[in-house]
Order: structure tokens, then C-alpha cells, then sequence
């Protein structure tokens, strides 16, 4: 531990739209499951906040495998987001999330804007469910386009959805498959977001030299880990000084973070929470890591409480 | 050592994250390695299981500047097969794995030197049945699948089975096992003999295959496997078969117990991220009556690796794309 340690506790507490967090380290959709699966790792109570895979209204198997691939420092998935579906997250998950004593955060995927609303409304209804996370980057149906790459429709989905999130807040996940994450962030917030999160993955593909087959069976996927972190601080300070600061709007950023020094970037870069994807698959006590490691980073710089560095990158 | 109680598929153990130090890391033969590493104890671990393993980091102390850098590669972990498991005084055990290099973890394995650190998580997965009634247990092994019926053999003997491993290599310098010289060994398929050492003193003979016929039985396992059964008179019902290998010769020894009503276990491998069931990678396609069009997918990590072989569906990538 650090040698000043003793003297003053620092405050490593952050609030989400009213949503009040221990600390700022989260776990990351569709990279923690439900919540169990990690248990003989980690404490996931300790954490500031738990996000569970995307939830769809039915049941889906998902894309067939291979769906992982490694690629420098990230890798690629197409897992086509395999999920129980909304009933059974109900029946068989919601009971073990609201065990943790931890504000939950469920990711919500759907093909069009009846989906992502149903889905919203039912989980609007379960208490201990604090934060409803729109999950953008699905094709929607009727043209196969992501909601997330276009202002428009991304702002019609978000109001869309709004008037059935009454009780929980309304978070949305912005995709940085786009020429400006600014754009999308502001239409986000016009149709009602109440707190952003940034950044999903970047459509990438990978071949097989040998074969010529692509090493996804679906192709392409979402390429996340260390190689996107400076893609996503970048795209988290745009939106912080473009669109999230002057709102109000807090952001939830990720993208390779992998120890606390990644988690302080994000934090000068505007965000207010971070959360940990992949490098969780690697090492699940990561977010333990980070959350003592902000700590001592406040001691060695004076800070009595993490939030004070939100935003605080030199301009 | 005394013999585990390996009676039945339930693991004792939960799964732990540590760090582990090598004590051997030896070339068996052309591109296979066997490393030894010494970790906390793992005891409770059995046949079928798998460790995950990634390099070593520095744990990242909160007072450490730098911060913990996972990104050198391998950046995900890989899984392997317990090739082997022995207690060491106190609370430590030794475990083996055997990997043949082929890309950028085994590369990264086959660079580690006695008293270096590679960080362990594990004993992951369910793992082989044993407590299945028969009298008979045969492993088939091919290429890489060799490992995990190094450790099942000893758990066989343990459980007092009647083992044998009918094991296949591409080549004669591929087969990862020590070949006592003095001993015999079957060019048709029909005897087993004690000629693989790592085998022999698990009381489990031998039948082994190479596809260009440099050692053994000439082709593929699944012939050998054949010829054997003709020639033995061991009753269907009395036998039950494990397997571990490349998929097509697993699936070959699945339709093989199939045709003949034969109890068969088959070890599967899938590109893994996790290991612990959250990414959802590891998918195995499986029969299962009550889903839609009768059939899903299960997790090779945590509904596997050791599935019965009658469930799965071997289309490879396992029927149509869904949404
Ligand atoms: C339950 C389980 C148990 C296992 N047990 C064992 C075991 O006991 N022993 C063992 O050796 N392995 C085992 N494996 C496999 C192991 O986990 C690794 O997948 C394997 O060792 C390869 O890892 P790697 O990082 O060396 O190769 P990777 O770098 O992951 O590459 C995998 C393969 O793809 C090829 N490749 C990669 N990129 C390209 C490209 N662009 N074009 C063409 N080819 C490419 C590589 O050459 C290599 O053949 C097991 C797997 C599972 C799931
Ligand atoms: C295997 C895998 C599955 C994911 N599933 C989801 C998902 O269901 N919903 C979602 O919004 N994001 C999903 N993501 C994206 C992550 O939540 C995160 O935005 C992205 O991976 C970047 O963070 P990282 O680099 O720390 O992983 C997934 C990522 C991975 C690697
Ligand atoms: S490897 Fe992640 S679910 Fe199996």
C-alpha cells in the first residue's frame, strides 16, 4: 500500500444521473454474463456498478463459432448476442443481480423500436434494476443498419423508448462506427439519454491466410481490448467537451482499459465511471486492481475524492 | 502418491487465479513440449479439466506508477488439458500440460525456463464420467488430445477399470509418447501391448496408429480402433469409449460407438476467450428435444469440455445461422 495512505480516505464515490456508485469501476456488456460466473474471482459487490449482457426480447442461440479471435493486443468477437431473452433474464437472473447490493445496469438489444420499448417497460418495473442501457449497435431489421451510425434514427429510437423508462435511468451505448461520435452523442441525449456510455467495438475482420477463410464464421465483429483504449479516450474527450459536459450528461467510458492508469485517462478525458471488457476475460480481479489503484493515485495527487479529476485533462 | 477418488465427474474444487513457476519445460518430440509447473494445490481437480493459462504479470500494486501492462501477446489466455496432477508438500501440487506449438501462446510456452512465473486459472470445465458401470474403458486419442487421457488412465486404473489407449499421430516424430523399444507393437490393430511408458505404468496398454504408417498401425485411429473391437469380444455394453482429438477423428469415434450402442465421451476444443461461461465463444451445437428445431448450443467451458457424445452435433460450425 501507499505510504500516506492513513491520513485522509479519499472519496472514490461518483453519481450517474442520481444513481449513486461506490466507486467508478464497472464491468463491461456481454464480458461478465449475469453476475455468477465471475464469484470465484471476485466480489462483484465491491464494485461501483455490474452490467449484464444484452438482453433481447426472445431467447437467441446467437452466430455460430468460430466467434472469438485474437488479434494484437484485442480481439474480435461476432457472439451475435446469445442471450436467455427478457422472460427468462426475469425468472432466472434478475434474483441473483438483485442479491449484490450494487446498482445493475441491464443492456438492452432488440431489431427495432417496439423491441428496444418492451423490453424497457418490463425491466422499468423490477426495482433493483437501476440503469437501462440501450445497446445501439444491432442492425434493426427492416434495412439492416445499426440505430448507433446515424443521428436521426438514433434519436427517434432514444425518444422512442424514453417515455417507458420512468423509474430507472436511461443510458445509451454509442457506437464509434461513425465519421462523428459527437453527432450520435447529442442525438442521443435530444431523444432523452440520461447518461452516455462509449465506446462499443469497432467493426474489424481477420483471415486466415492458410485457408482464406475469414477466422469469424460471421465474418466481421467488434474488435475490443488494448488496441482501441486511445480510439475510445479520444472519442470520450470529444463527447465530453462537444456534448456530455454542457448537458449534465454523465459518461460511462471503456475500451481496453486494463489497469487504473487507463482508468484515470478516461476519468481526465470527461468520463465519470469506466468500466472493464475483455481484459476482465484475462484477469477478472482487474476492476479490485484499478479501484485501489485510484486511491493511491488520489493520495499521490492530493485528490480527496476521484470525481475531481473528471474532465480535468489539460486543454 | 495415492490414487484419487475419481469415481465421479464432479470436480471438488472451485476454480482459483493464481501464479505458478515452472520447474520443466521439455521437448517430447517434433513440436511438443511438456511443461511442469508448481502451483497452489489443485487436488481436487479431475481428468478432463482444464487450466488457462497467460503469462505472468506483475500484480499491480497500488503504489506502482506504471500499472499493470496486460497487452504483450498472448494477450487472452489459452486453455489446456491437465496432462497430469500430483500433490506436493504443502498445499502446492505439480501439474502437467503437454502443447505443441503452433501459434503465439505455445510459441510464448515454449520460451519459458525452469523458475520463471505463468499465471494460472483453473482447474476450469466439468470433466470424464467415470462412474459408469463398465467393466471396459478405451481412450482414442489423435494429435493434441493425447493429454487429457494421460491423466484419465491413472484415474481408470484408480476407479479399476480395464483401460486401454488407442492412440494416433500424423507421424511416427509427432507422437508425443516415450516408446519403450523392447516392446512390440501391433501393425493390424488387434493387440495392445505396453509399449508407451506414459501408459504402462497406469497398467494401460497400447494401440497405436500413424497416418503415413511409420509406427504402428497404418491410417487413421479410428481403424485401429476398428480392428480391435473385431478381433477383442468385448461385450458393447460392458465398454464405454473417451475421446480427445481433431474433431473429424472424434467424430468418427462417436458414430463408431453409435453403430454399436457403446457408451462414448468426446473432449471438445473450441476458441475460448473466457473460460468461465460469460463471453459466450465456445459454443458446441447439441442435440436437445425441447429446444427449437430440436436442437442448442452449450458452452464447450463450462458445460464442457467433456460432453456425451450422442448429444453433439458434428456439422462443425453446427446448423443454420440464427438472426
Ligand atoms: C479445453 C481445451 C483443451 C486444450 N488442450 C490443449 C492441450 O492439452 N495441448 C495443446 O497443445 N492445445 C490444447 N488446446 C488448444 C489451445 O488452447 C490453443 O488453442 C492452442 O495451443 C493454440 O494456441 P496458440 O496461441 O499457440 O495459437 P494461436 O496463435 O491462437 O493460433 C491458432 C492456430 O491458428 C493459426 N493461425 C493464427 N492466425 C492465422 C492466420 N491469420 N492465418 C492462418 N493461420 C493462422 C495458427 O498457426 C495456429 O495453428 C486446448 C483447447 C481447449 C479449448
Ligand atoms: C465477447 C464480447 C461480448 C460483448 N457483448 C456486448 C453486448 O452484449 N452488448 C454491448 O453493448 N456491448 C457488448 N460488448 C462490448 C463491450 O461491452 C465493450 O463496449 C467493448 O468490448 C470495449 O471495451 P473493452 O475493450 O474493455 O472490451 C461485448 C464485447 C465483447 C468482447
Ligand atoms: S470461453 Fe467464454 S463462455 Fe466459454
Amino acid at each position: 500500500m501507499g505510504q500516506n495512505t492513513t491520513t485522509t480516505p479519499i472519496d472514490l464515490s461518483v453519481d450517474l444521473a442520481g444513481v449513486h456508485l461506490i466507486n467508478p469501476v464497472m464491468t463491461a456488456s456481454g464480458t461478465s454474463g449475469f453476475g455468477p460466473e465471475y464469484a470465484a474471482f471476485l466480489d462483484i459487490s465491491s464494485l461501483g456498478a455490474f452490467v449484464t449482457k444484452a438482453v433481447t426480447p426472445e431467447e437467441r442461440r446467437g452466430n455460430p463459432q468460430p466467434r472469438t479471435v485474437e488479434t494484437a493486443a484485442g480481439m474480435l468477437n461476432a457472439i451475435g448476442l446469445a442471450n436467455v431473452g427478457l422472460e427468462r433474464f426475469c425468472r432466472e437472473k434478475v434474483g441473483y443481480l438483485s442479491g449484490l447490493g450494487i446498482p445493475i445496469v441491464v443492456n438492452v438489444a432488440g431489431r427495432n423500436a417496439d423491441d428496444y420499448a418492451n423490453v424497457c417497460r418490463r425491466l422499468d418495473e423490477i426495482e433493483c434494476l437501476s440503469i437501462l442501457e440501450l445497446n445501439v449497435s444491432c442492425p434493426n431489421v427492416s434495412d439492416g443498419l445499426d440505430y448507433g451510425t446515424d443521428a436521426g434514427r438514433l434519436e427517434a429510437l432514444v425518444a422512442h423508448v424514453r417515455p417507458f423508462v420512468r423509474r430507472a435511468k436511461l443510458m445509451v451505448k454509442l457506437s464509434p462506427n461513425v465519421t462523428d461520435i459527437t453527432a450520435t452523442a447529442r442525438a442521443a441525449v435530444n431523444g432523452g439519454a440520461e447518461i452516455l456510455s462509449l465506446i462499443n467495438t469497432l467493426q474489424g475482420m481477420a483471415i486466415n491466410v492458410e485457408t482464406r477463410k475469414p477466422m469469424l464464421a460471421n465474418r466481421v465483429g467488434g474488435l475490443s481490448g488494448p488496441a482501441i483504449k486511445p480510439v475510445a479516450v479520444c472519442m470520450t474527450d470529444k463527447v465530453y467537451r462537444a456534448v456530455a459536459r454542457d448537458a449534465g450528461v454523465p459518461i460511462v467510458a471503456m475500451g481496453g482499459i486494463q489497469n487504473w492508469r487507463d482508468a484515470v485517462e478516461f476519468m481526465l478525458a470527461g468520463a465519470t465511471a469506466v468500466a472493464v471488457g475483455t481484459m476482465l476475460f484475462v484477469d477478472p480481479t482487474v476492476p479490485i486492481q484499478i479501484r485501489e489503484g485510484l486511491t493511491d493515485y488520489c493520495h499521490r495527487h492530493g485528490l480527496s475524492a476521484v470525481r475531481n479529476i473528471v474532465g480535468q485533462v489539460d486543454r | 502418491m495415492p490414487v484419487m477418488n475419481h469415481s465421479n465427474c464432479e470436480p471438488s474444487i472451485h476454480p482459483r487465479l493464481i501464479d505458478a513457476t515452472v520447474i520443466a519445460n521439455t521437448l517430447i518430440c517434433r513440436e511438443h513440449f511438456r511443461i511442469t509447473f508448481e502451483c497452489a494445490d489443485m487436488t481436487g481437480a479431475r481428468a478432463g479439466q482444464f487450466v488457462h493459462l497467460a503469462p505472468a504479470r506483475s500484480a499491480s500494486h497500488p503504489s506502482d506508477t506504471i500499472g499493470t501492462n496486460w497487452s504483450p501477446v498472448p494477450l487472452l489466455r489459452r486453455a489446456f488439458s491437465i496432462a497430469g496432477l500430483v500433490a506436493a508438500a504443502p498445499d502446492r501440487c505439480h501439474i502437467d500440460v503437454i502443447y505443441r506449438v503452433v501459434g503465439t501462446a505455445t510459441r510464448w510456452m515454449a520460451s519459458l525456463r525452469v523458475g520463471d512465473s505463468l499465471s494460472v486459472m483453473g482447474p476450469l470445465g466439468n470433466c470424464f464420467p467415470l462412474s459408469t458401470g463398465k467393466r471396459h474403458a478405451w481412450m482414442v486419442a489423435g494429435g493434441v488430445g493425447l493429454p487429457p487421457m494421460l491423466w484419465l488412465a491413472e484415474a481408470l486404473r484408480g476407479a479399476d477399470r480395464d483401460g486401454i489407449a488407442f492412440v494416433g499421430a500424423r507421424s511416427r516424430d509427432l507422437l508425443a509418447l516415450t516408446v519403450d523399444r523392447n516392446v512390440p507393437v501391433s501393425i493390424d490393430g488387434t493387440r495392445a501391448s505396453p509399449a508407451a511408458r506414459e501408459f504402462a505404468r497406469h497398467e494401460v496398454p497400447v494401440v497405436i496408429s500413424t497416418d503415413d504408417g511409420t509406427f504402428g498401425f497404418a491410417g487413421r485411429i479410428g481403424g485401429a480402433l476398428r480392428a480391435y473391437f473385431a478381433a477383442a469380444g468385448v461385450p458393447a455394453d460392458d465398454l464405454v469409449v473417451y475421446t480427445c482429438g481433431p474433431e473429424a477423428m472424434m467424430a468418427d469415434a462417436a458414430r463408431f460407438c453409435a453403430e454399436r450402442g457403446i457408451e462414448c465421451h468426446v473432449c471438445m476444443e473450441r476458441a475460448m476467450a473466457c473460460g468461465t461461461g460469460t463471453c459466450q465463444s465456445c459454443v458446441v451445437a447439441v442435440h436437445e428435444p425441447s429446444a427449437v428445431d430440436g436442437w442448442r448450443y452449450e458452452l464447450c467451458c463450462t458445460q464442457g469440455p467433456v460432453f456425451d457424445a450422442g448429444r453433439v452435433i458434428w456439422s462443425g460450425v453446427g446448423g443454420a445461422v440464427q438472426h
